[in-house]
């Protein structure tokens, strides 16, 4: 059995925009049954967890290097392009 | 007919004496309804917001219990006098939307910015309707100063219609340095300070010497990273006020740990809150969706936290951590410590960083007056937010007595401004016409770098 993805949700203030995000990304993840596990930060607390996560979806640029794949939630916030950005994330995570 | 008009009065006063914990969730849940959401779906997010507002205000209590003692044994033993807790702009809000204006401010600014859209005096449709609170805060301090329900709308109104043009005119360089195509930043807390940001920097343009200085962002993240995390800010903070009160080892310790427990567990508070509100937040961006079904032309007004990861902006508020708390220390006449806001310097700051031109130096040299004015004016503004939170049903007791604030969000200068106003100051009168001038001013001045299309053609 292959370890638990680790998906981190990161913006401004680790509050408002990364919880939307979040709550979109985590429905559309347990509807296709995949098996995960999510948590919040501030883009200023990257620098010293990003490397424990295996995705970090960012609704704000990430100025840091991190081991992990980023992906902008914006779409996801605006709702142009959503669909595609969740297709993108769940391709990533099936690896 | 008396009796009905009797009977309609005491509940209504019977509705609002409920608080916050009782009343927000009923407000979210008939809006949830209004925009056509399953009232089992609607019920769900009206508890998840009642409980975040429990979370938030536990913590916020945890928070008084500490720093309240802390702060009194500083002012016995430096002479220092920094009485008033700074919050953040989290319970503020939290405290907004329980105040009797909210559930109106919020479809108040939706017509607002409807009608805008529609005579085409903006391009910016908000869908960011947690920020909505903003241009509620500024109904709900004037509702409070001139008990005019109607004056209160009318200046969430001017709030929101100011806000939105700043967006529109932020919008270019947005999209230019924070890589957000199609997107504006309708978000008071930093729009407000895009016109000052916009002077301050054509002036410093001009200072030789001082227009050729540069900073590097990676490094200053290297140098300064550890107060990109609010529990570091926190602990930091805590072992500070410690040594200030002349605790012993035990203590230090104690109220530094307390303090990164505050710092770190609030934001996972105003979460919950922000969870029960999505449902509500969908139906709006729907509703405005289908009104606006052709959004090419169109930006789409975010949160302003989706810009803060430009490095500059981030290198910018870790340079302003420190500052901020020396200001607190050195500038007369301030009483506000500031703790929770500390963590939102880079949204207080990105806008100004924007206007620089991402150059950090000048960011943060023309940052440091608006600084000051914060202070200066969460201050005085403390016993009114300190009024607003016990109507709503939070126990003054909790911070000791205190008088409580938000450092950035309680100090917005342009809040301030509309509520004093209102109030019928007539200095202040004075003062909005002058702002308008130089607004107005700094548009014609600075034309150019807001306009880089206009520059090609």
């Amino acid at each position: 059995m292959s370890k638990k993805k680790r998906i981190l949700f990161v913006c401004a203030t680790g509050i408002a925009t990364s919880t939307v995000v979040e709550e979109k990304v985590c429905n559309y993840l347990r509807s296709q049954g995949i098996d995960f596990e999510a948590d919040q930060r501030n883009v200023g607390s990257v620098p010293s967890i990003g490397n424990d996560f295996d995705l970090i979806v960012a609704t704000t640029q990430i100025p840091y290097e991190v081991n992990a794949p980023v992906i902008s939630g914006l779409s996801i916030l605006t709702g142009l392009g959503a669909d595609e950005t969740l297709q993108k994330i769940k391709d990533i995570l099936a690896k | 007919m008396e009796g009905i008009y009797k009977g309609l009065y005491d509940f209504v006063q019977y509705f609002l004496g409920l608080g916050a914990i009782v009343m927000l969730p009923i407000v979210i849940f008939v809006l949830a309804l209004c925009f056509r959401i399953k009232p089992s779906k609607a019920f769900r997010s009206a508890l998840t917001v009642g409980i975040g507002f429990v979370g938030v205000f536990t913590i916020f209590s945890l928070m008084g219990d500490q720093v309240g003692p802390a702060a009194k044994a500083i002012v016995t033993r430096t002479g220092l006098n920094l009485p008033d807790v700074d919050l953040g702009w989290a319970p503020l809000s939290a405290i907004t939307w329980g105040s009797v204006i909210a559930p109106f401010a919020i479809v108040l600014t939706l017509i607002v910015n409807l009608v805008m859209l529609a005579f085409k005096w903006t391009k910016t449709v908000d869908i960011d309707i947690w920020n909505y609170w903003h241009f509620a805060f500024a109904g709900a301090l004037v509702y409070i100063a001139t008990g005019n329900f109607f004056l209160g709308l009318l200046a969430t109104g001017i709030a929101a219609v100011v806000i939105i043009k700043i967006a529109d005119w932020c919008a270019p360089l947005t999209q230019k340095y924070c890589n957000l195509p199609g997107i504006s930043l309708p978000t008071l807390s930093s729009a407000v300070f895009f016109p000052i940001g916009l002077l301050g920097n054509w002036i410093l343009d001009k200072i030789p010497g001082l227009n050729k200085l540069q900073a590097d962002p990676v490094h200053i993240q290297k140098r300064f990273g550890i107060f990109g995390e609010p529990m570091m800010i926190g602990f930091i903070l805590g072992v500070l006020l410690g040594l200030l009160a002349g605790y012993d080892f035990k203590g230090i310790l104690t109220l530094a740990i307390y303090l990164a427990a505050v710092m770190y567990i609030l934001p996972r508070m105003v979460r919950i809150l922000m969870d029960g509100l999505i449902p509500v937040s969908d139906g709006v961006k729907d509703f405005m969706a289908k009104r606006f079904p052709d959004r090419k032309d169109f930006y789409i007004g975010l949160d302003i936290a989706v810009a803060v990861g430009n490095p500059a902006i981030i290198a910018t508020g870790l340079l302003l951590t420190p500052i901020s708390i020396l200001l607190a220390f050195i500038v007369p006449g301030n009483e506000t410590l500031p703790v929770a806001d500390l963590s939102n310097l880079a949204v207080f700051c990105s806008m100004i960083v924007v206007a620089c031109n991402q150059n950090i130096v000048r960011a943060v040299i023309i940052s440091i007056p608006c600084l000051i004015g914060d202070l200066l004016i969460c201050s005085a503004a403390s016993p009114l937010i300190t009024q607003l939170a016990t109507t709503v049903g939070y126990d003054i007791s909790a911070a000791g007595g205190s008088n409580i604030t938000a450092f950035l969000d309680g100090g917005n200068p342009f809040r301030y401004l509309i509520y004093q106003v209102f109030s019928g100051n007539v200095v202040a009168v004075v003062i909005a016409v002058v702002v308008a001038v130089l607004v107005f001013l700094t548009y014609k001045l600075t034309y150019k770098q807001t306009h880089p299309e206009a520059v090609e053609n």
